[in-house]
């Protein structure tokens, strides 16, 4: 366990509470940047402390900006589904990279960015909302909330050199 | 046990999943009312599925009781009933302490016959529950005979399908009388003797016991009239008759035991012969 994973914790939880919880951009879309830690935490680190991370970062991140248990949910299943997002995304291949950057394909990485935060989002808001009547704000908020939080991260991990 | 750890570890990351998953959903339940009350009413949807579906299996197991409840009720009821025919044919008496000294006691048959001449039931009651011979026995919609003789626990019954057994009878509209004797054929044809050729009977009309006879109270319903002729020789109907239910596909009966039988029978002997 390094502890560039803990900087990265508590520096992406307070980036959301403290600044992305209080954007709200067009009235009510509040990018997600704490989902970087899915990327930072290499694929190839053990899955059974990513899912008691991700349960904690969830569950930081509902704490600390008093929501209810979504982000926890949201969180904590996308961290448990995480595995499957990389196959899907990257492949079942001896090119299975061993972390996000040490990848070079850029359309693979994009899309397992797109799943990821497809997967958070959609879990997110049909926890937030909890109705089946809302279905079509549920959706609508996903996209939205998953075009920002896209830009938001792409735009964090360009300062990121692509090879390490 | 092992094993079990063995699972455990080899599922240990959807094991930690769903407990956390189990407890950030309290989380959820305990921090959000309105979370809390959506997830209540699926709990609650669920539970009553599960209840209403538990319910229905011991239900099933509970018909037996139910069934013994329902034909209790049933002897209470058959208790009214039979006084309540009484005063219907005499509305003057509704108001008058009319004394009714028949009470009903429930049985089951548990062997019938109509192929006989001379047919006989047995009940499933006896000496223990109080019955007598030459008590009357009932169903729910007519009469199934006399008591003949009795055991401790069953009792024999002549049927009503016997050729020797005559039940006194009448009309709802006359009082004249006759006597009911059934034809030896179908179960449910019977034939009436003995009614005065100048009483006031139609087809159609109900017959009902008599309540001539210490064996069963007036007023509970028989059957139809089916034929009918005016015998001009002896001055008598003769009335063919179709019952209301088929004393052959009886289970519940009502043996109806009548407190004055030893008192009338006391008063009949004293009659010069």
């Amino acid at each position: 366990m390094k502890p560039s994973y803990f900087i990265s914790f508590l520096l992406l939880v307070l980036l959301q509470v403290v600044l992305f919880n209080h954007l709200h951009l067009f009235g009510a879309i509040n990018p997600m940047l704490y989902l970087l830690f899915f990327v930072f935490y290499r694929f190839e680190s053990d899955q059974t402390l990513l899912i008691a991370f991700s349960f904690l970062l969830g569950f930081s991140v509902d704490f600390l900006s008093q929501t209810g248990g979504a982000h926890t949910i949201a969180t904590l299943t996308t961290g448990f589904l995480r595995p499957l997002l990389i196959r899907n995304a990257f492949g079942i291949t001896v090119e299975t990279p061993q972390s996000f950057f040490s990848d070079s394909r850029i359309l693979n990485k994009v899309f397992f960015l797109i799943l990821l935060v497809f997967v958070h989002h959609l879990l997110y808001f049909i926890l937030a909302y909890f109705s089946w009547e809302s279905l079509i704000l549920i959706l609508k908020n996903t996209f939205l909330t998953l075009i920002f939080s896209l830009l938001l991260m792409g735009v964090t991990l360009s300062f990121y050199p692509s090879k390490k | 046990m092992q094993r079990i750890l063995n699972a455990l570890l080899q599922f240990k990351n959807t094991v930690l999943y769903l407990f956390l998953l189990l407890l950030s959903l309290l989380f959820i339940y305990n921090q959000s009312p309105f979370h809390g009350f959506s997830l209540e009413k699926y709990g609650f949807y669920f539970s009553s599925k599960l209840f209403s579906t538990s319910k229905n299996i011991s239900a099933y197991f509970n018909l037996k009781d139910v069934n013994k409840k329902l034909t209790e009720e049933n002897e209470q009821l058959k208790n009214f009933e039979l006084k309540e025919n009484d005063i219907l044919l005499y509305p003057e008496a509704l108001n008058q302490k009319k004394r009714f000294p028949f009470r009903v006691v429930k049985a089951h048959v548990i062997k019938n016959s109509f192929q006989n001449q001379r047919n006989f039931l047995i009940l499933d009651v006896g000496e223990k529950d109080g019955i007598q011979p030459e008590m009357g026995v009932i169903s729910a919609n007519g009469i199934l005979g006399i008591v003949h003789s009795v055991s401790e626990n069953y009792a024999n019954v002549i049927s009503i399908l016997h050729q020797d057994l005559k039940v006194n009878v009448r009309t709802t509209s006359s009082p004249a009388f006759g006597s009911l004797l059934w034809s030896g054929q179908s179960p449910t044809e019977f034939h009436i003797e003995d009614v005065v050729s100048n009483a006031k009977i139609a087809i159609g009309d109900t017959v009902i016991t008599g309540g001539m006879s210490s064996y069963f109270p007036l007023g509970i319903p028989l059957g139809k009239i089916t034929q009918l002729k005016k015998n001009e020789g002896s001055g008598y109907y003769a009335i063919d008759l179709s019952l209301f239910s088929d004393p052959s596909q009886v289970y519940n009966a009502y043996v109806i035991e009548n407190k004055d039988f030893k008192e009338l029978q006391s008063l009949l002997k004293k009659l010069p012969q």
